[in-house]
């Protein structure tokens, strides 16, 4: 039965989907870019304070869906990354020629899709989640159609993801085949019972790997880069944000809640793909001169470091994750941020050669700053947040005496440091008669460099101070009561 | 049940799944990979009516519903796309889209 | 806790603002504009010094630590980030502040027109604040972040006139070698964290007696490597070499971070581990023979320097000589003490060399100067009082209470040696003062330069100087740092016997320092020239102007060496492992890059690869 309870829980997916609606018989009755960007970041930012009075009304669970604090923080990680990427596309699509409005209904969809994703506890809404959340991104990442990139970006991710769904589902399939259930915790409770089997174990590694796909764990990250490349900037920051944290989060939860994840060959397998996935994504972005594929190496190899905390699962695990999570949230969009606003507004392929960023501290002192702020936060120094990070996956890593594991992230970070640095140089360079792409004039006007200056600040407040958002992650992560 | 062992309505559907996988390794025309693509998805779709059968449960068609609106959906956005393909790049040839690498 | 201690950030919080303030106008500030926010911060940062001192001196005054927050908790390491308050710091903060605002006050004047003022106050509000961090950190990690950017801030403030490619060498060369001292700073760090399990410095004194015997091996390298970094910060012998280069920077730098406050880090860093030198006696004795040896080195240098600031600089290296002697013989509220009144009388002479630096068009060579004191009285008075007190003019100056005090403490601490040297230390120290003042004020004027002095004007130029002239007279001296409690007591405390006599002695040299140079430099100048024209007293002369040849000495000893080691090890073994090392990176990235074809195919042959081999891992870890 649906319940007021129920309904209560449901207000902030219920408000974003009305978002959406709006935003779409706004579209019907009249085109107007300013107006549906700020109806859409209105809806999100009411959902947010929603979020905040479900998480005060206490944990509301139905078959489908679960409304615990895990899911309130993966819900206000996707619900913040969503407002970041949209703030970027109004200045970034005022110069594309064509129609607008509806980059706005596909990521508010997306972000529909993402919420839906951190709250299943179902395979049904797992899977609905998880298509909801993609495709609409098919479309966002050849929303820029008439650049043949953007197009290649859109057939490659929408030809891959689609296999990987395949994936799932019959990885799904397999596993219900062999517990009867659909439901989470019943599913491997029945698999428990059952003692597995060989049809259990291929679904449990199909699942892995269409989850995988979606992480772009190492090797089923190819691509990444090229999708990252081509796609508009705004959507290939949400696809690198809000999509993956959503992902990360459904994981977090498999894991969280099942017991049959105890056992450790299945630890085996993820170590070993987490060991593969830091070093070949470190590895790959080495002499990469191409910004946003170097991030989109980086980020692969960041969910190398951390599938750490899902092979050690126990412990501190969820809140390292947690912090960890929201520390590569902060600087990936702060990074991705930066291009993005040097791209806008659009006018063809991105900015994102490495030689468009040549000296742009001389033109662009604070767009410079901001990225170099989060190069280093990538890169793990300290006093920025990508260190307090780092350094908890580190601790939980020796905590539990996963050497490897440990020597494989010091060794990525060493690779990672240097291909950073090379950035960061460029940014600095001085180079007379090149003209690089720039920010429009009045960038620092645009909300799109709030959010980027914001989120460069909060990147060194989190490295200096980061007792605040510590404590509030291990409140969201423990168990509940 | 009628006597049909699940394992080979599975086993079934694991064959679609490997053709499909093979369509989708081998061919490159776009017309051919969304049809690959279709196949993948509905032995998925087929595993879930086997196991729902078998279990004697109303959920694996409700999944397999969710399945083929999604083969439905992935269908028209990909033939959008493909529409698109063959006005930018005069051919269906998805090797051709590899402009991006490295 | 009193209330003051919750203001205790504002110490460096207000300067940081300044800098973040100057930083992010992007030059677009009117000089005005900066003068204002880069003087008034340090300005009300000051007045928050103030108000904390006159509540602790009012208090207990006992040790007060204030924690902001804990910087990350995982296991026991805990690091906090916290401040700590006691006579030593509030000493230091008041240097820092006060004499700070002072010389910020004069930088306006002695700045005004410089293209790129509001970089300048960036920067020097940047180093007041790591400064304030240096002396306020409660524990080690926080000092040594304060300690690294205090030394960056003196990287960008001596090739602050980057146009000049030697003063980017001069910075570039202050920077290496303080570095060397940042590492062994850095080693010390490590040793203590790995003996002691905490970085906080009240647990490591605490802890540090209980758990070494005094002489035990390991403190006497800890104490070691912390002498080491001093050394490098506070520019003692072997390390001392970048000092007199870095005057390359504006003379307000110089009186701020080469004079009065940075310089003396060293200092103040092995007052505040006392605990750990004291259980390493033989350490602790080398930080005094390291500090005679540089003040009498320093000493014969700054006789034959040219350059007013030169002179100055070898003077700083010699004054904080003086305060490592003082450190050695376990004096250590001497040594702060001298620290104290070195700050006001060197500021003071700094700028009042800033001063004459300004109305004579950046001339700055004594050879060219001489006859000013007429047209610059106010510099001149500078020069008097400063030089009065550097050279320990018995009775009415700062500089004679903390140097008898310091001769003193050696003479109780029996060590006869670095007594003698500080005396001889305090003649060298008159010489070359009335050296510096004679060739500067008196005689004929030797260029236009001089001939064209303009008297400075104005508020900011006059107040500082007069205010540190004061602070440089016994006025300055009856200021008393509340050390007692904080640092151990020291040698002289338990006897008085031959102190007068001691006294009467040091007051003696200073003056027969002064006469002899007065009757030298007036009278005997053309005899001088004659010796240092030829012979012995021209070697001696250019050895003594090139500073006893160290900088020589690196290049033939350390720097030619290391350069044809280098190219002899070009092809070396471990280097070709680093290549190795390096190509099958590159090689490994090469291999991968080429798995990025572009094609989907590839992509989903990929994916079902990874399947497979998941799947029969799978299997087979059944």
């Amino acid at each position: 039965m649906l319940t007021s309870a129920h309904m209560m829980a449901l207000t902030p997916v219920i408000l974003v989907c009305a978002t959406a609606v709006t935003v779409m018989l706004g579209i019907a009755w009249r085109r107007q870019h300013a107006a549906t960007a700020l109806v859409s970041i209105l809806g999100l930012n009411l959902a947010l304070v929603s979020l905040y009075l479900v998480y005060s009304a206490g944990d509301v669970s139905t078959p489908l869906l679960v409304f615990d604090r895990l899911s309130m923080l993966g819900m206000v990680l996707v619900l913040a990354s969503t407002l970041a990427c949209l703030t970027m596309s109004h200045a970034y699509l005022e110069g594309y020629p064509g129609r607008k409005e509806e980059f706005y209904l596909l990521m508010l969809c997306a972000a529909a899709g993402g919420m839906v994703l951190v709250a299943s506890q179902h395979l049904a809404t797992l899977f609905f989640g998880l298509e909801l959340l993609s495709m609409p991104l098919y479309g966002m990442l050849a929303y820029t159609y008439r650049d043949k990139r953007s197009l290649e970006s859109g057939i490659k991710y929408l030809v891959l993801s689609a296999a990987a769904t395949a994936f799932l589902l019959f990885g799904m399939a397999l596993l219900y085949s062999q517990s009867g259930r659909l439901d989470i915790a019943g599913l491997l409770a029945g698999l428990e019972s059952s003692g597995g089997g060989a049809w259990a174990l291929a679904g449990a590694g199909l699942m892995l790997v269409g989850l995988g796909f979606k992480l772009s764990i190492v090797p089923f990250h190819l691509w990444t880069p090229d999708v990252y490349q081509g796609g508009p900037g705004p959507a290939a920051t949400f696809l690198a944000t809000a999509s993956k944290a959503a992902v990360f989060i459904v994981l977090l939860r498999i894991v969280m809640v099942a017991p049959a994840f105890h056992v450790e060959w299945l630890h085996t397998v993820l170590g070993g793909l987490a060991l593969l996935t830091m070093i070949v994504g470190n590895l790959l972005a080495l002499i990469q001169t191409n910004l946003k594929r170097l991030l989109g190496y980086s980020s692969i190899a960041h969910f190398g470091y951390l599938l750490v905390a899902l092979v050690v699962a126990d412990g501190l695990a969820v809140e390292t994750a947690g912090i960890y999570l929201i520390t590569y949230l902060m600087t990936t969009l702060g990074a991705f941020g930066v291009v993005t606003l040097l791209s806008s507004p659009y006018s063809g392929e991105d900015a994102s050669a490495l030689h468009h960023y040549r000296g742009l501290f001389w033109r662009r002192p604070y767009l410079a700053a901001v990225l170099t702020v989060c190069l280093l936060s990538l890169a793990g120094i300290p006093f920025t947040a990508g260190f307090i990070g780092k350094f908890y996956i580190v601790a939980l890593g020796v905590e539990a005496g996963r050497w490897w594991l440990v020597g494989g992230i010091i060794a990525g970070s060493v690779i990672g440091l240097y291909y950073y640095l090379r950035v960061m140089v460029t940014l600095y360079l001085v180079e007379p008669g090149m003209r690089g792409r720039d920010a429009p004039d009045n960038w620092g006007m645009k909300a799109g460099g709030v959010v980027v200056l914001g989120l460069a600040l909060l990147v060194i407040a989190f490295g200096v101070y980061p007792t605040p958002v510590i404590d509030w992650m291990s409140v969201l992560t423990s168990p509940v009561h | 049940m009628n006597g049909i062992p699940m394992e080979h309505g599975l086993i079934l559907a694991a064959i679609l799944f490997a053709i499909g996988l093979a369509g989708l390794m081998f061919r490159r025309n776009m017309v051919f990979v969304l049809m690959s693509l279709e196949i993948m998805l509905n032995s998925a779709g087929l595993a879930f009516i086997v196991a729902g059968t078998a279990w004697e449960q109303p959920e694996g068609q409700a999944m397999f519903l969710l399945v083929i609106t999604l083969a439905a959906a992935e269908a028209s956005v990909g033939l959008a796309l493909l529409i698109q393909l063959y006005q930018r790049f005069r051919t269906l040839d998805t090797d051709a889209v590899s402009g991006m690498r490295g | 806790m009193g209330v003051s201690m919750s203001y205790l950030p504002l110490t460096f919080l207000l300067p940081l603002l300044g800098t973040f303030i100057l930083a992010l106008s992007r030059g677009h500030m009117s000089e005005r504009g900066s003068v204002w926010v880069g003087v008034s911060s340090v300005g009300l940062a000051a007045l928050v010094t103030a108000f904390i001192t006159i509540q602790f001196m009012s208090g207990d005054q006992s040790a007060q630590t204030l924690t902001l927050w804990t910087w990350i908790s995982v296991g026991n390491f805990t690091p906090t980030i916290g401040l700590a308050l006691d006579g030593l710091s509030i000493t230091m903060l008041g240097i820092i502040t006060g004499v700070g605002f002072l010389i910020h006050l004069f930088a306006a004047w002695y700045m005004r027109g410089e293209e790129g003022i509001t970089r300048f106050f960036a920067y020097m509000n940047l180093f007041v604040f790591s400064m304030v961090l240096l002396v306020l950190g409660d524990n080690l990690m926080l000092l040594f972040l304060g300690w690294e950017g205090v030394g960056i801030c003196s990287y960008l403030l001596i090739g602050y006139y980057y146009r000049d490619s030697a003063n980017g060498a001069a910075a570039f060369k202050a920077f290496l070698i303080t570095r060397i001292g940042d590492v062994f700073l850095a080693i010390g760090l490590f040793l203590i964290f790995a003996e002691l399990g905490t970085l906080n410095i009240a647990a490591i004194l605490e802890q540090a007696p209980a758990h070494w015997a005094t002489g035990d091996s390991l403190v006497r390298w800890a104490a070691l490597m912390f002498l080491g970094g001093a050394l490098g910060k506070s520019a003692q012998l072997p390390l001392h070499t970048w000092l007199a280069d870095a005057m390359a920077g504006p003379t307000p730098v110089s009186a701020l971070i080469h004079a009065a406050t940075m310089v003396t880090a060293g200092v103040y860093l092995i007052a505040r581990m006392h605990g750990i030198f004291d259980l390493a006696p033989d350490v602790l004795h080398l930080v005094g023979v390291i500090g005679a040896a540089t003040l009498l080195m320093a000493g014969f240098a700054a006789l034959a320097q040219t350059d007013i600031k030169r002179i100055l600089a070898y003077s700083t290296m010699s004054q904080i000589g003086y305060m490592f002697l003082a450190l050695g013989v376990g004096a250590y509220d001497s040594a702060i003490f001298h620290l104290m009144t070195h700050a006001f009388f060197k500021a003071l002479l700094f700028l009042s060399a800033g001063a004459v630096i300004v109305s004579c068009h950046h001339e700055q060579d004594m050879r060219k100067l001489g006859g000013l004191w007429r047209r610059l009285p106010l510099a001149y008075m500078g020069f008097i009082v400063g030089g009065a007190a550097l050279s320990a003019l018995p009775l009415v100056t700062a500089g004679f209470y903390s140097k008898d005090d310091i001769l003193w403490q050696s003479l109780a601490a029996d060590q006869k040696g670095l007594l003698l040297a500080g005396l001889v230390g305090a003649l060298l120290t008159s010489l070359y003062t009335v050296r510096l003042i004679i060739g500067t004020f008196h005689g004929e004027m030797k260029s236009d330069h001089a001939r064209n002095a303009e008297p400075g004007r104005g508020l900011q130029h006059g107040l500082p100087l007069i205010l540190l002239a004061v602070l440089s007279t016994f006025i300055g001296a009856m200021i008393h740092p509340p050390l007692s409690g904080v640092l151990p007591a020291s040698p002289g405390e338990s006897t008085e016997a031959g102190h007068t006599a001691l006294e009467l002695i040091a007051a003696g040299t200073a003056i027969a320092g002064i006469a002899l140079a007065a009757w030298l430099f007036l009278r005997k100048r053309e005899a001088l020239a004659r010796l240092v024209s030829g012979g012995p007293g021209a070697s001696l002369w250019t050895l003594w102007n090139q500073a006893w040849g160290f900088d020589l000495l690196f290049d033939r000893l350390l720097v030619r060496p290391f350069r044809i080691l280098v190219f002899i090890l070009r092809r070396d073994i471990i280097d070709a492992l680093f290549g190795l090392v390096a190509s099958i990176t590159k090689g490994l990235n090469a291999g991968l890059t080429r798995t990025q074809t572009g094609r989907v195919r590839t992509y989903a042959t990929s994916m079902v690869l990874g399947a497979t081999v998941v799947l029969i891992f799978l299997a087979f870890g059944q």
